[in-house]
């Protein structure tokens, strides 16, 4: 146990003691505004650890002017743009001679992606490894560490899976959602802290949750659930024709919803709470420091608020996030019986 | 504004950070799914097997407890009711009893008393006789004495017999 906690608190002590830098004005972005908030919600090509830029490697897959494809690795922007190979144009690294495939760069949103799946690793080894010594299977689980995992994953079977797919098929989904709904939860904490970059706040990384939750929610799709899509049952046969391109968008909305709501959800918040604090630096330079200290007392009592509803979206959000993931899935692994429910089914849309 | 456009805008799909992504998750999807959850899952769903059984176990046992005590229960109250009929039956015995041998000890005494005044009776009676005897034997010897007669025996006792019962009746 203590190694997993050790494990633990050196990741949150890590994440802690980093300095926030993230309201002052950045010389090196030279920006007019005192208050840079794109450059805090935007991904970047450093990490903050304990106040100091780490500058993240970068990897480029680029096509030259000769047409040969090429993979380049640098230590840092300075280092590929030193190597004169790169130029770097309004932000945007391009090759010198040729164009960029696909940047494969490290960024900070990957990193706190990775701190979001490490630290559910870490507390899932941790409880497997109390299991593992019968502490929790034959005898009841102790500890606050263990019991709150028990609390996350029976919330995720008992009030996510089970309700919403059908029969006995739930318990081969509780994994992936328990997983979805960790790390999301973590990733949206671990955005909470000032200096840490929120990975859900990046349409990128909800977009390939959500892509996740719409392949697993494919590949569960019984028969049904196809009859559905490209031959509904129970309409004309004009209809049914007509009813496949809206399925099919029907099909594409669900996750697209998905990553919106939780990316812009997360974004949100981020945005407000340095606009709120901002609005003390945008004072100071346009009225004084006596505006400043007296739009501090709002601003500081309002991000407080702010602050503790962020806690509540954080986790409200991977519930959400995890709860419609169920829900698509269980309604493309539902398999109906009868014929005619469907018949009953559309007479009954239209008043709804 | 220079964000929006770059590589790292807010809105737009960076897809080499989503090939990163993408592959993380994958393999830790796969860790999760193969390794880490079904010990657990598995850990947890035996726990509440158990203890499930066991609460219904312990449902079954104390119906049963209930079901005996209700038994022991009945035949407590049969067993008193029992004690109370047999003690009910020896009281009843017993008063009869009872009467009895007063019935009985009053039909002795009574017997008693009544041969004693039988005997009594015999006693007075005989008594009464020798007495008559003795008074007619005083009397003629008296008699005799005083008239000196000539008289038999015979005549004088009669004559004082007549006397003596005519004496009684009055």
């Amino acid at each position: 146990m203590t190694k997993y906690f050790t494990f633990l608190s050196l990741l949150i002590v890590v994440l802690f003691l980093g300095q926030p830098t993230v309201l002052a004005a950045d010389a090196e972005t030279e920006s007019e505004s005192p208050i840079d908030i794109m450059g805090t919600v935007a991904d970047h090509d450093y990490f903050t650890f304990f106040g100091t830029k780490l500058y993240l490697p970068r990897l480029f897959l680029w096509q030259d002017d000769n047409g040969s494809t090429q993979f380049s690795t640098y230590g840092s922007t300075k280092k590929a743009l030193a190597s004169g190979e790169f130029q770097q144009v309004d932000y945007i690294i391009t090759p010198v001679n040729g164009s960029m495939l696909i940047d494969f760069s490290l960024t900070s949103h990957l990193l706190y992606f990775w701190f979001g799946l490490g630290a559910l690793a870490l507390f899932t080894m941790y409880a497997g490894s109390r299991y593992k010594k019968g502490i929790g299977a034959s005898t009841a689980p102790q500890g606050a560490l263990q019991n709150l995992f028990e609390i996350f994953y029976e919330f995720i079977r008992d009030e996510v899976a089970k309700p919403n797919i059908e029969g006995d098929k739930y318990k081969k989904y509780v994994p992936y959602l328990f997983t979805m709904f960790m790390s999301i939860a973590f990733m949206n904490s671990f955005g909470l802290l000032p200096w840490a970059a929120t990975a859900t706040a990046d349409i990128t990384v909800t977009a390939v949750l959500a892509l996740f939750t719409f392949f697993v929610t494919q590949f569960s799709g019984t028969k049904d659930h196809w009859q559905h899509v490209f031959w509904f049952p129970g309409v004309p046969l004009g209809v049914k024709f007509l009813m496949i391109p809206v399925e099919l968008i029907g099909l594409l909305t669900k996750p697209f919803a998905l990553a919106i709501r939780l990316f812009a959800n997360m974004m949100s918040g981020k945005i407000m709470i340095i606009a709120i604090l901002g609005l003390i630096f945008i004072f100071n330079d346009m009225y004084g420091s006596a505006a400043a200290y007296s739009v501090s007392i709002l601003s500081v009592a309002m991000t407080s608020i702010l602050y503790v509803l962020k806690l509540f979206v954080a986790l409200l959000q991977a519930y959400i996030f995890t709860l419609l993931s169920a829900v698509f899935i269980g309604m493309a692994a539902e398999e109906h019986e009868h014929d005619h429910e469907h018949d009953d089914h559309i007479h009954a849309e239209p008043s709804v | 504004m220079l964000y929006l456009l770059a590589g790292g805008g807010l809105l737009s799909f960076n897809t080499g950070f989503a090939i990163w992504i993408a592959i993380s998750l994958v393999v830790f999807l796969l860790i999760m799914m193969k390794y880490a959850m079904p010990p657990i899952m598995a850990a947890l769903e035996g726990r509440e097997t158990r203890i499930r059984e066991s609460l219904e176990a312990a449902e079954v046992a104390l119906a049963k407890a209930e079901a005996i005590s209700k038994d022991n229960e009945k035949a407590l109250r049969e067993a008193e009711q029992t004690a109370h009929q047999i003690r009910k039956d020896a009281k009843e015995e017993a008063e009869r009893i009872r009467g009895e041998r007063v019935a009985k000890a009053k039909d002795e005494a009574e017997q008693i008393i009544e041969q004693a005044k039988v005997d009594i009776e015999q006693e007075k009676q005989s008594a009464l006789l020798a007495l008559r005897q003795e008074v007619a034997h005083l009397a003629i010897t008296s008699a005799s004495m005083i008239l000196d007669v000539e008289l038999d025996e015979e005549k004088n006792k009669k004559l004082v017999d007549n006397y003596i019962n005519n004496l009684s009746k009055n």
